[in-house]
């Protein structure tokens, strides 16, 4: 909730304080709650986080001087740099363990609560019904501990996700079924019998009918819930994530790299440098130029290592990670529009990467969370979009599907850009354009880089029409759908000035009737 | 070349309602504070320094300010927002014109604020909030009666037509 930019004209009738038309109601809890705690082992997972942030910081202190050190290290100033490692240690320790006291969690039929702070305490509720997507992060520490992160994001404002950070797995996993099944609104079982997390079942568990109570009295409380089945529909094998990473950034990377060594080669070659300066040249140009290129590359392949999507009632599931997992539920209908990039690199392979706007992942385009598929074939890609929307609204999904994702022309349906601008995208003109389905509207970019991005009717959340000067001139438009934040800003512009005000007009009508339909926030309930 | 009727900033069947002439008083004013002042502050400086190119910095704040007291009345005067059924239409701008459509089932929450110079001139501004942060709609220089009845409106709309995200 923002506050008044200016203060509040008080006098001249306008009360202070923004009139909040959602969020903010308290949570009413029907039963009481169950608070359990986080694993012990928490401070010393995270404790050993500082303790490499300050190494990293003092090395690269150090780093800087390297003949300073030495003389530090002859007058025995080694022997004060642990002691003061050691006391800082002991000190975040003392003061993790203290934050794991004060750390208290406890899952309620309404919403999952979080306190935490030591001076400062905080509380924190996620609403169930607003539930986006149920992650559990392994780091490379807690997973070879045993041990997972459980990250809740509702659709708030920056921030509004709950980490309960760490659990055992086997925990992990079942309050994740757990809370899922609660946000499902799946119940059995009469409310109260056992404890706040007795009478729920598994999404999926519903015929099964498997009943959850409490087991553990004296450790945390762990309910028996039956992981919702889930069906893998799509996986990317190691070699194809290879590849696909050395034709996109590190392809480019590698011919600057010979094309300097090539160069610095001739100059030598004709002598107008010698040796030594061509390659101190070089090294100062490439180390970080080489080092930029390996990180993106790196980051690409760890987080894109071992993907597996997988549908199952409690929504899709995505699993990736090299040394870091992570194990995302999107709750269905909780995408909020994809995207579907084809570089110019890996046209000729028939490659595509999906991202998503999910809400409460935020803005961050880097973050590897967003991505649905991170490379995959037409088919993949095909099944990408089905994970998200089952029903296209047209009768031929997979044909209108091609045409936007690799053909061009009315086909299927198309609108395209405004002829009038022919000139301006002499490539695009006969590419860029709209379909809209029943159920979602499908914008298609690009020649070289193509480019289709899809919004469900019920997923806009505004739409927008603007147009400069020229524009004006040529009288045409651009029209953009507003969506959460994320990488997904579906655009197109350039539409003839009727075309664009149709769309904006229909699109407005068309979103209120899939509103209206939409399915309920507690996706399992009637 | 546009015609008119098809343009998709005046859609047929919509009245847009204007903002409060006050607005223009309150831009006015406030370029008015901050270009005069750094005209003057520039004024002082060449007269202080007695060099004649930094006259030149006094100038170019005039003339900005001359330019924004041309524009300012028409800029305000294309601000237009009408309340349909179902969601509030906004246009802006004369160059660069833009309209955003905002369905009330949509709206996460409404602010109302005033800065110094537009309560004393009983004015405010509406800004609508959605899940997006793209959603550009504040509707500046509302009488502040109007200001509230519009808050309130859109407020009890959109409870009625909320819909989760």
């Amino acid at each position: 909730m923002s506050v008044p930019g200016g203060a509040a004209p008080e006098g001249a009738g306008v009360e202070q304080g923004p009139t909040t038309a959602d969020a903010g109601e308290p949570v009413v809890e029907p039963h009481p709650l169950e608070w359990r705690r986080v694993h012990p082992v928490t401070p010393a997972i995270r404790s050993w986080k500082i303790f490499v942030g300050l190494i990293a910081v003092v090395s690269w202190q150090f780093v800087d001087n390297v003949s300073d050190v030495q003389q530090f290290v002859e007058a025995g100033g080694l022997r004060w740099v642990f002691l003061a490692l050691g006391v800082i240690i002991l000190l975040a320790a003392a003061y993790s363990a203290l934050a794991w006291r004060f750390t208290r969690y406890a899952v309620g039929d309404e919403a999952v609560h979080l306190n935490t702070g030591i001076v400062f305490r905080q509380q924190r509720q996620a609403r169930l019904d607003r539930l986006q997507s149920v992650d559990v992060v392994r780091p490379l520490l807690a997973r070879l501990a045993g041990l997972s992160q459980l990250t809740l994001e509702v659709a708030g404002a920056i921030d509004s996700k709950v980490e309960l950070a760490f659990l055992k797995d086997d925990e992990a996993m079942a309050l994740r079924a757990e809370i899922l099944a609660k946000a499902a609104g799946v119940r059995s079982g009469q409310p109260g019998s056992g404890g706040a997390s007795g009478d729920v079942v598994g999404a999926g568990d519903v015929l099964a009918a498997g009943e959850g109570g409490p087991t553990a009295s004296a450790g945390p409380l762990v309910s028996q819930h039956e992981e919702a089945p889930e069906r893998t529909v799509i996986e990317v094998p190691v070699p194809r994530l290879l590849g696909s990473i050395a034709l996109s950034g590190a392809l480019v990377g590698v011919v600057v790299l010979v094309m300097a060594v090539v160069a610095g080669v001739v100059l030598t070659l004709t002598g107008q440098m010698s040796l030594g300066d061509v390659a101190a040249g070089n090294l100062i140009v490439l180390i970080p130029a080489v080092l930029g290129v390996v990180s993106v590359a790196w980051s690409q392949f760890s987080g894109g290592y071992g993907f597996r999507a997988a549908i199952s009632p409690d929504g899709i599931r995505l699993t990736r990670g090299l040394l870091e997992t992570r194990a995302q539920t999107i709750a269905p209908g909780r995408v909020q529009a994809i995207q579907l990039t084809q570089p110019f690199m890996w046209r000729k392979a028939g490659w595509w990467r999906v991202r998503m706007n999910v809400a409460g992942y935020g803005p961050t385009t880097e973050d590897s969370s967003t991505i649905l598929l991170p490379v995959g074939d037409l088919e993949q890609a095909l099944l990408a979009c089905w994970l998200v929307l089952p029903d296209l609204g047209t009768e031929d999904a997979a044909g209108a599907l091609t045409a936007a994702m690799e053909g061009s022309g009315e086909d299927h349906g198309f609108t395209l850009i405004s002829r009038r601008v022919r000139f301006l995208s002499p490539l695009t003109f006969r590419r860029n354009g709209f379909l809209v389905t029943e159920r979602a509207l499908l914008l298609r970019h690009g020649r070289l880089r193509r480019q289709v991005q899809i919004v469900p009717h019920e997923r806009t959340q505004s739409l927008g029409v603007s147009q400069g000067a020229l524009a004006r001139s040529l009288g045409v438009a651009h029209f953009t759908v507003h969506s959460v934040a994320g990488p997904v800003r579906p655009y197109l512009g350039d539409l003839d000035e009727a075309v664009a005000h149709r769309l904006v007009q229909e699109q407005a009508a068309r979103a209120r009737e899939a509103r209206a339909l939409d399915r309920p926030e507690r996706w399992m309930e009637q | 070349m546009a015609e008119t009727d098809v343009s998709p900033f005046a859609p047929p069947g919509v009245d847009f309602t204007g903002v409060s002439p006050a607005l223009i008083k309150v831009r006015v004013i406030v370029s008015c504070i901050w270009l005069g002042g750094l005209a003057v502050i520039g004024a002082v400086l060449a007269v202080a320094t007695k060099a004649a190119w930094v006259w030149a910095f006094p100038a170019v704040f005039v003339a900005l300010l001359v330019w924004a007291l041309w524009l300012v009345p028409r800029q305000v005067r294309a601000i237009g927002y009408a309340e349909r059924d179902d969601d509030l239409l906004l246009r802006k701008g004369i160059l660069l014109r833009s309209m955003v459509v905002v369905p009330y089932g949509r709206m996460q929450y409404v602010d109302v604020s005033a800065g110094p110079v537009a309560r004393a001139l009983g004015i405010a501004s509406v800004q609508l909030h959605t899940a997006a942060a793209a959603t550009d709609a504040s509707i500046p220089g509302l009488p502040a009666a109007e200001a509230a009845r519009l808050r309130d409106q859109l407020a009890s709309r959109g409870e009625s037509r909320r819909s989760g995200l």
